[in-house]
Formats: C-alpha cells, sequence, structure tokens
C-alpha cells in the first residue's frame, strides 16, 4: 500500500481523528479548517493542474484563509486530467465514471493511498446502514471488483461486505450475465425460511431492472424484520424513470422492507466520502423520524452555491451541490458537482441532476447533434 | 408585472364557456408573471378550427393589398413602445423566455419590421406572381393561366423561446390567404396571441380567422384534432416532435418542417489584416453571437479563422472585448442551473486541457457572461450556447466544407467575411457541404423576410396552383 509522500503526520493524524468522530457530530469549523487549509498546501504541492487553477484564480494557500474560499474543481475537469497528488501508476486505485455519456473521455479519479479511503468509508457505512453493529448476509447486486476493477461502486461494496457481511454474503451479478435472477431468489427464500436478515446493495437502476423482472415473474419476498437494502444513484434517462416514492413502495411489496430500511447512497466517483439517507439511522438508533436528508459526515462540508456565480445560496435555497471531503486527501478537497440540491436540518437534499436544458430557442440541441454527427461518421 | 390578473395567453374566436374543461395559470420569473391557459375539450378544438377555416373566405375576398395593410397596422402596434400590447410584451417576455429586457426589444423592433408593409410587399413580389393569389394569371411562356391558392386551414406548430418565430410563420400563411390555427410553443407562448389581438383590432375578419392556445405536445387528442383539421402542417421542433406530426397527419397533408438547426462562421485572412479591421470583424461576431443568446438557429456554434495559433488567440482576445462590450448594451439572460452547469463545464474542461499542452486556450467573461474557447482541434464542436463559442485556427478557409459536410441537413446559416476573391468559389463548396444560407456576420443574426428559410420559399410552399388551359 503507498502512502502520501511528505503528508505531514498531523494532518494524517487529525483526519484519522475525524473518521473515528461519532457520525452527527461535525468537526468544529476551527478544526476543520484547520485540516483543510493543511490538506489544500499539500494538494497545491504536489498536484500542478490543481496549482494551476488555483493560481488562475488568484486563491492559493499563501492567501485562502478559510477553507470555504478553496477553488472547488468541476467533476467535468476529472475527464480532462489526472488530478492527484501521484501519477496513477503509483496509486492504489483508479477509479472512472461509467462511460455512457456521448463524450468518450470518461472521468477518472486516482486514489493515491486508498488507506484514507477505507478509513473513511467503514465509520460512514457502519453509522447509516448498518448501525445496529451486528455483521449482516450482504448480497450485491453490482458486479464485484474482479469484473468492474475501475468501480468506486463495486469497491466500495467490497469493502463493506469484507468489513460487515456475514459469510454467506455473495455478489449475485456479473458483467457477462447480469444479475442472476434464479440464484438471488433462491438466496432470498432461503433467508426467509431461516429468519435470516439480509441487506441488499445495488444502483437504483439494477433495483428497478431486477424488481420489474421479479413483477413479470409474479414473484415476491417478506424478508426477515431488520432486513434492508442500500440503493445508488438515480436513474434518469435510463430505459425507465421511477420516482423515489415507486421505487420505495415496489421494495415495500415486493421485499417486504420498509421505508425507513430503504437507504440511498448518493456517491460519486470522483469523492472518496459517501452520503447516505438518515432514515435508517434515524428508526434503530435515535428512534424518531427525522426530516429526510442526506446526512453529512464529519470530515466533510457540503455547500450549496449559485449555479451561474457559484457563491453560496442563501439558506433554504436549491443551487449546486459543492464538496469539502477531507478523504479525498489524495487527490482534490474541494469538488463542484452539477447536482443541484438543497440544505435542509442536519444535511442536505439531492433534487436531481442539473443536465437536460429546458426547450430554448430552434438550435440544435448539443446532445442531438452529437448524435447525429457520430451515426454518421461511425 | 404586479397586476393581480393573469394575462389570457390565448386568441380563441367564439370560445364558448362549455369548451374549457379547465383553466391554467402558470408562472414566470420571480416576479411572478402569470398566463392564463384554457385546457380545451378536444371537440371543441375541432369546432374552433371549422370555425376560423370557415372565416377563410372572408380573408379570400380581400384584396393582397388589404390583408398587408392590415398586418402592417398590427405589426405597427407591437412596434409602438406606447402601445399597450407592445408594453405587455415587454414586460412579460423577459420572464416567460428568460432573455433580458434589452434582447426583448432589440427582437420586438427587429421583428416586427419583418410584418410591416414593405417587407410583406417584397416578400409576395419575390415568391408569388403578381396578382396570382386574386386571379388567374398568365403563365409566362404558355397560353395557360394560374392562380394561387393557400391551404384551406394552417397548422401552426410552435417550438422554442424565440419571440417571433410563430408569428413570422402566422404572416406568411395569412399572406397566401390561409386561416391560422397555432399550437404556441410552451416556452414563448405569449406573442403569437398579443399579435392576433393587435390583428383583431385592426380587421376584425382576419381576427377571426386566427386562433392561438397552447395545449402540451405530444400524443393528447386536442392535438391529434388539430392535425387532423389541417391541410397543411408547419411544425417547428425537433426531430421527435416532427415525426410524430408526420406519423399522425393523413396521408395528403403536406408537412413542412423546421427543425433545429446550427451555424457557423467563417474569418478569412482579408478581415485580419489590420487590427483595426480585425476588431470591427469582432465586433459582428460578437453580435451574432449574443443575439438570442446564440439560441437562434441562425447563431454560430464555431468561428473558423484563417491564421495561427497565436493569431486565433490574438482574435479570440478581440472577441472577449467586444462580447463585453455587447453584455453591457444587451445582457444576457437568466441561465437556469443546467445551463449555468454546462458553460462551467465546458471552461472547466478547456482549462484543464490548456494546461496539458496548449491545444486548447481559454477567454471568459465576468460571471458567466461568454466564453470563447480557442481550439486547434478543426472538427465542428456543437456550443452549450448562451455565448459560448469556439475559434478554430485553419490554414485555408476552403477546408471548412469538408468540416461541415458531415453535417449535412443541420447546418443552416454560414457567415463568412474576409474570403477576398475567393468568395465565389468557397460559396459553391460550402453550398456543396449543405449550408442553405451564406451571409456576413452582421446579417447573420437577422435573415431577410423572404429568405429560403431552410432551403425553400416561405410561401411558395404553401400554395398550390391551379391550372386554366384556354386555347
Amino acid at each position: 500500500m503507498s502512502e502520501l509522500h511528505d503528508l505531514p503526520d498531523t494532518l494524517g493524524a487529525g483526519l484519522d481523528a475525524a473518521f473515528t468522530r461519532p457520525i452527527e457530530h461535525p468537526l468544529p469549523d476551527a478544526e476543520f479548517n484547520a485540516l483543510a487549509l493543511a490538506a489544500f498546501a499539500w494538494q497545491c504541492k504536489h498536484n500542478r493542474h490543481y496549482m494551476a487553477f488555483c493560481e488562475r484564480r488568484g486563491r492559493t494557500p499563501a492567501t485562502v484563509t478559510h477553507w470555504s474560499d478553496i477553488p472547488a474543481v468541476p467533476t467535468a475537469a476529472f475527464r480532462e486530467v489526472e488530478l492527484a497528488c501521484a501519477s496513477s501508476g503509483e496509486a492504489d486505485a483508479v477509479f472512472r465514471t461509467s462511460g455512457t455519456t456521448a463524450d468518450a473521455r470518461r472521468g477518472t479519479h486516482v486514489v493515491p493511498d486508498i488507506g484514507f479511503y477505507h478509513r473513511s468509508l467503514i465509520p460512514n457505512f457502519a453509522a447509516m446502514v448498518v448501525p445496529e453493529g451486528r455483521p449482516m448476509t450482504m448480497y450485491s447486486l453490482v458486479p464485484p471488483p474482479r469484473d468492474l476493477p475501475d468501480s468506486s461502486l463495486s469497491h466500495m461494496i467490497a469493502t463493506a461486505m469484507q468489513r460487515f457481511g456475514t459469510r454467506d454474503s455473495r455478489w449475485y451479478a456479473s458483467v457477462a450475465g447480469g444479475i442472476d435472477h434464479d440464484a438471488l431468489v433462491r438466496a432470498l427464500a432461503d433467508a426467509c425460511a431461516d429468519g435470516m436478515v439480509v441487506c441488499l446493495l445495488g444502483t437504483s437502476f439494477s433495483f428497478v431492472h431486477w424488481t420489474d423482472a421479479m413483477r413479470e415473474r409474479g414473484e415476491h419476498h417478506r424478508l426477515p424484520d431488520g432486513s434492508r437494502l442500500m440503493d445508488t444513484g438515480g436513474f434518469k434517462g435510463r430505459s425507465r424513470e421511477v420516482g423515489r416514492d415507486e421505487l420505495r413502495a415496489t421494495y415495500l411489496e415486493l421485499l417486504g422492507i420498509p421505508p425507513t430500511h430503504c437507504v440511498n447512497e448518493y456517491g460519486m466517483t470522483e469523492l472518496c466520502s459517501q452520503f447516505y439517507d438518515a432514515s435508517l439511522r434515524d428508526a434503530v438508533i435515535r428512534r424518531r423520524r427525522g426530516p429526510d436528508r442526506k446526512v453529512v459526515p464529519p470530515w466533510v462540508r457540503t455547500d450549496v452555491v449559485d449555479p451561474t456565480t457559484l457563491e453560496p445560496v442563501p439558506a433554504g435555497c436549491e443551487g449546486l451541490l459543492r464538496h469539502t471531503d477531507l478523504a479525498n486527501i489524495g487527490s482534490v478537497i474541494a469538488v463542484q458537482t452539477e447536482d443541484v440540491g438543497i440544505a435542509v436540518d442536519g444535511g442536505f437534499r439531492v433534487l436531481g441532476r442539473a443536465t437536460g436544458a429546458r426547450p430554448r430557442g430552434c438550435s440544435i440541441a448539443m446532445d442531438d447533434l452529437l448524435e447525429a454527427v457520430k451515426r454518421r461518421t461511425s | 408585472m404586479s397586476d393581480d390578473e393573469p394575462i389570457d395567453a390565448f386568441h380563441l374566436p367564439g370560445l364558448e364557456e362549455a369548451d374549457v374543461e379547465r383553466w391554467e395559470i402558470r408562472e414566470y420569473g420571480p416576479a411572478p408573471v402569470r398566463l392564463r391557459f384554457p385546457v380545451l375539450h378536444a371537440r371543441a378544438l375541432t369546432r374552433i378550427a371549422d370555425r376560423i377555416a370557415d372565416a377563410g373566405g372572408a380573408i379570400r375576398s380581400m384584396g393582397s393589398g388589404d390583408i398587408v395593410a392590415f398586418i402592417d397596422s398590427a405589426a405597427r402596434r407591437l412596434a409602438d413602445v406606447d402601445d399597450p400590447l407592445r408594453r405587455t410584451a415587454e414586460a412579460a417576455l423577459p420572464a416567460i423566455t428568460g432573455y433580458s429586457a434589452p434582447m426583448i426589444r432589440l427582437v420586438l423592433d427587429r421583428v416586427t419590421r419583418d410584418w410591416t408593409a414593405p417587407a410583406l410587399l417584397e416578400l409576395l413580389d419575390r415568391e408569388i406572381p403578381q396578382g396570382a393569389l386574386e386571379r388567374f394569371v398568365p403563365e409566362r411562356g404558355t397560353a395557360n393561366r394560374m392562380l394561387a391558392v393557400g391551404p384551406r386551414l394552417t397548422l401552426h406548430i410552435g417550438s422554442g423561446n424565440v419571440p417571433g418565430v410563430t408569428v413570422t410563420s402566422i404572416v406568411r400563411s395569412l399572406l397566401v390567404r390561409s386561416p391560422a390555427l397555432v399550437k404556441t410553443a410552451a416556452a414563448e407562448p405569449l406573442l403569437a396571441v398579443l399579435f392576433a389581438r393587435a390583428l383583431e383590432s385592426v380587421s376584425p375578419d382576419l381576427g377571426d380567422a386566427l386562433a392561438v392556445v397552447h395545449w402540451p405536445g405530444g400524443q393528447s387528442t386536442v392535438e391529434d384534432e388539430a392535425i387532423a383539421a389541417a391541410d397543411t402542417i408547419i411544425v417547428y421542433g425537433g426531430a421527435g416532435t416532427v415525426q410524430s406530426v408526420r406519423r399522425r397527419a393523413h396521408a395528403h397533408t403536406r408537412v413542412i418542417e423546421h427543425g433545429p438547426r446550427a451555424s457557423v462562421g467563417l474569418v478569412g485572412r482579408d478581415a485580419l489584416a489590420t487590427n483595426r479591421e480585425a476588431r470591427a470583424v469582432a465586433t459582428r461576431v460578437a453580435w451574432a453571437v449574443a443575439v438570442f443568446d446564440q439560441q437562434g438557429c441562425v447563431s454560430p456554434h464555431v468561428v473558423w479563422v484563417e491564421t495561427s495559433v497565436a493569431g486565433a488567440d490574438t482574435f479570440a482576445a478581440l472577441l472577449g472585448e467586444a462580447l463585453d462590450a455587447v453584455e453591457a448594451e444587451l445582457p444576457r439572460g437568466s441561465l437556469d442551473a443546467a445551463e449555468a452547469a454546462a458553460i462551467h463545464d465546458v471552461r472547466a474542461r478547456a482549462e484543464f486541457r490548456a494546461m496539458d499542452g496548449g491545444a486548447v486556450r481559454l477567454f471568459e467573461g465576468h460571471g458567466a457572461a461568454w466564453t470563447v474557447i480557442r481550439d486547434q482541434d478543426p472538427a465542428f464542436e456543437p456550443s452549450c450556447l448562451n455565448r459560448t463559442v469556439r475559434l478554430k485556427p485553419i490554414d485555408r478557409l476552403e477546408d471548412v466544407a469538408e468540416l461541415i459536410a458531415p453535417l449535412r441537413g443541420f447546418i443552416q446559416t454560414v457567415a463568412v467575411e474576409g474570403a477576398g476573391d475567393r468568395l465565389d468559389r468557397l460559396v459553391h463548396a460550402l453550398a456543396a457541404a449543405g449550408a442553405t444560407r451564406i451571409t456576413d456576420f452582421r446579417r447573420m443574426p437577422w435573415p431577410p423576410p423572404a429568405w429560403h428559410h431552410d432551403g425553400a420559399g416561405p410561401l411558395r410552399e404553401l400554395v398550390s396552383w391551379i391550372d386554366l388551359e384556354t386555347e
């Protein structure tokens, strides 16, 4: 395992201390600021692309005194350059975004030291998905890392499974065969028969696909109480769009998993940290229903900024989400997303992705034109 | 608009209470501007369509001169800044369309000019032999006579937010004496209604031959009825809309499509001979980019510049200065999150690409006002719009024809300046590559009223000819 070259000991120790804080206890601003500024200075030193980006904005370690002024790199930049403090050859992991967009170049997140990723992932997953602290049987609807070596999601599930899964935990999907419906159904039937609590993990889209198939076959299960699922991401623009409420109703109907135990995860290839729905933790640990929200772990700050000016919006307004994630120590801690969200008490809500502009003008839409050009030149 | 009363965004002669299933109010902008729309029963649409088609008799008994005069009077109302209809347009359209108030004023001034008598007479003169809409006229070179007849009922399906596009379409069908049933675009459902009111105020007969209303596009039964009622359909919109209309129209219904198009520009070395000339061209390019915030089919996505990389950088800087100057006079409109994110995305990618080797260089205005990317890759690349343009240095202007040829059917206007004596050869190459309009940057955003819109005569494509054979 590689280590981050000349990372100050105090910074490394400070990050590890942050990762072990109780999930609802954000770092006090002064502490977060000290760590963020130290990380910023170290990243500028080891990441010439990022330093150039900061210099162009006149905001460098020499001038920035508060973490909120650290220049945030748009996720699009990860499609152009390796924004890391080490080359991909020396890195522990290189994660790539899925290659579904019209543009061939995929986003690349170089993770020089996977240790920081794991040390932040585990407490967050523990608190939000398995807060009871007991190992659980986990079934994945995402193919394993040997099939998807550059998928951060597959890696994340593998890490969670290794740490929190019982020996019965399994991968029920492969790149070649997709979801193994028959085997998964048998496993769920067994779990029901044995009264074994299970945790299902997958993308929202994989769950839609799978539950559609279950409905077609007339199958449904009533998984033992305490069973849960974690689905991640949206699925807009895919073959079928399903609203969150409809999906939750389906989970209850076909799997017997109540909405409190359906934890949606919001994460991205470019960020080491994840954000989970508070619903399960609210139900199991706090034992009261809180507002619908994604919980920001102690080592992250999430701001909502105006899409045009990229300045913070007034409280309660919609805007683009910007994350300052100390777990991104090996690349860039400040990341500007194209996800529209809103801050709420104790976290934030994701409202969608800022793509698909409203109908305007009579000029041809970029995607249509790219599509047409691709069709003709291929 | 502080008025509590919403603006009625429809013009429906003879509308009865029973025609309306329910009323819908839509709000636009922060103020907000409120528009009221009727949700019609399908059978009501059929009745209204029949009624305006019947009103065609009154138009057909008018002389062309009268029709022109009435349209001209209506246009002058919308051009007159003191007229209440114009005031409503100026007050409401910025919130509805997202364009800035100065942009709306400029567009209203320009488009209404296209509907005044001199422009209409020129259009008629260019398109239809004198008098042929009113009586049989001799056909050149034969003893026969011929009469031009407009559609019994033309359905216009609007699209996009550029004000005036739908009205121009209506004007064309009225000129050929065809009643117009108009489905307004969701993104700009007002100006056609205001035009109908202006027209009704000067000629109740013409007002009766015009119905303007909005309904949600797609498979609605109202739209099916409208498609069934018309014998000619002019549809603006994307490929999906056009296909859907074609599929539902009767085999004998004429469907004229104005799908989305993209435009480009060429700056030849002659235009860069002196700094002064280059600056003047840059200003014209900046206006062509800025008008309609680049969302028009006539707006340039890419400008090829016949110069070196360093020369292109110099020109990009001039273009940036010019775009700054335009922004002061004609501010860019509001952006939604997706549009703003697209601009920041394009900028970030250019910025980081510039760090590795410099094949691109980013020039940007304050906020998201404008973006110029000098890019050595000569290939066409669509813009995310809202004043985001790529400048591509090229060795020879002649090479551009080959670069746009794969986009045949999508490329509309090509602005060319500084080609010198190569212009003649160049325009043939561009025409062969699929361009349907070649002009300069100054005229680029404002095609003349009589232009061959996407390659066809705007009145000629509407009329049918009746032959009278004589000895």
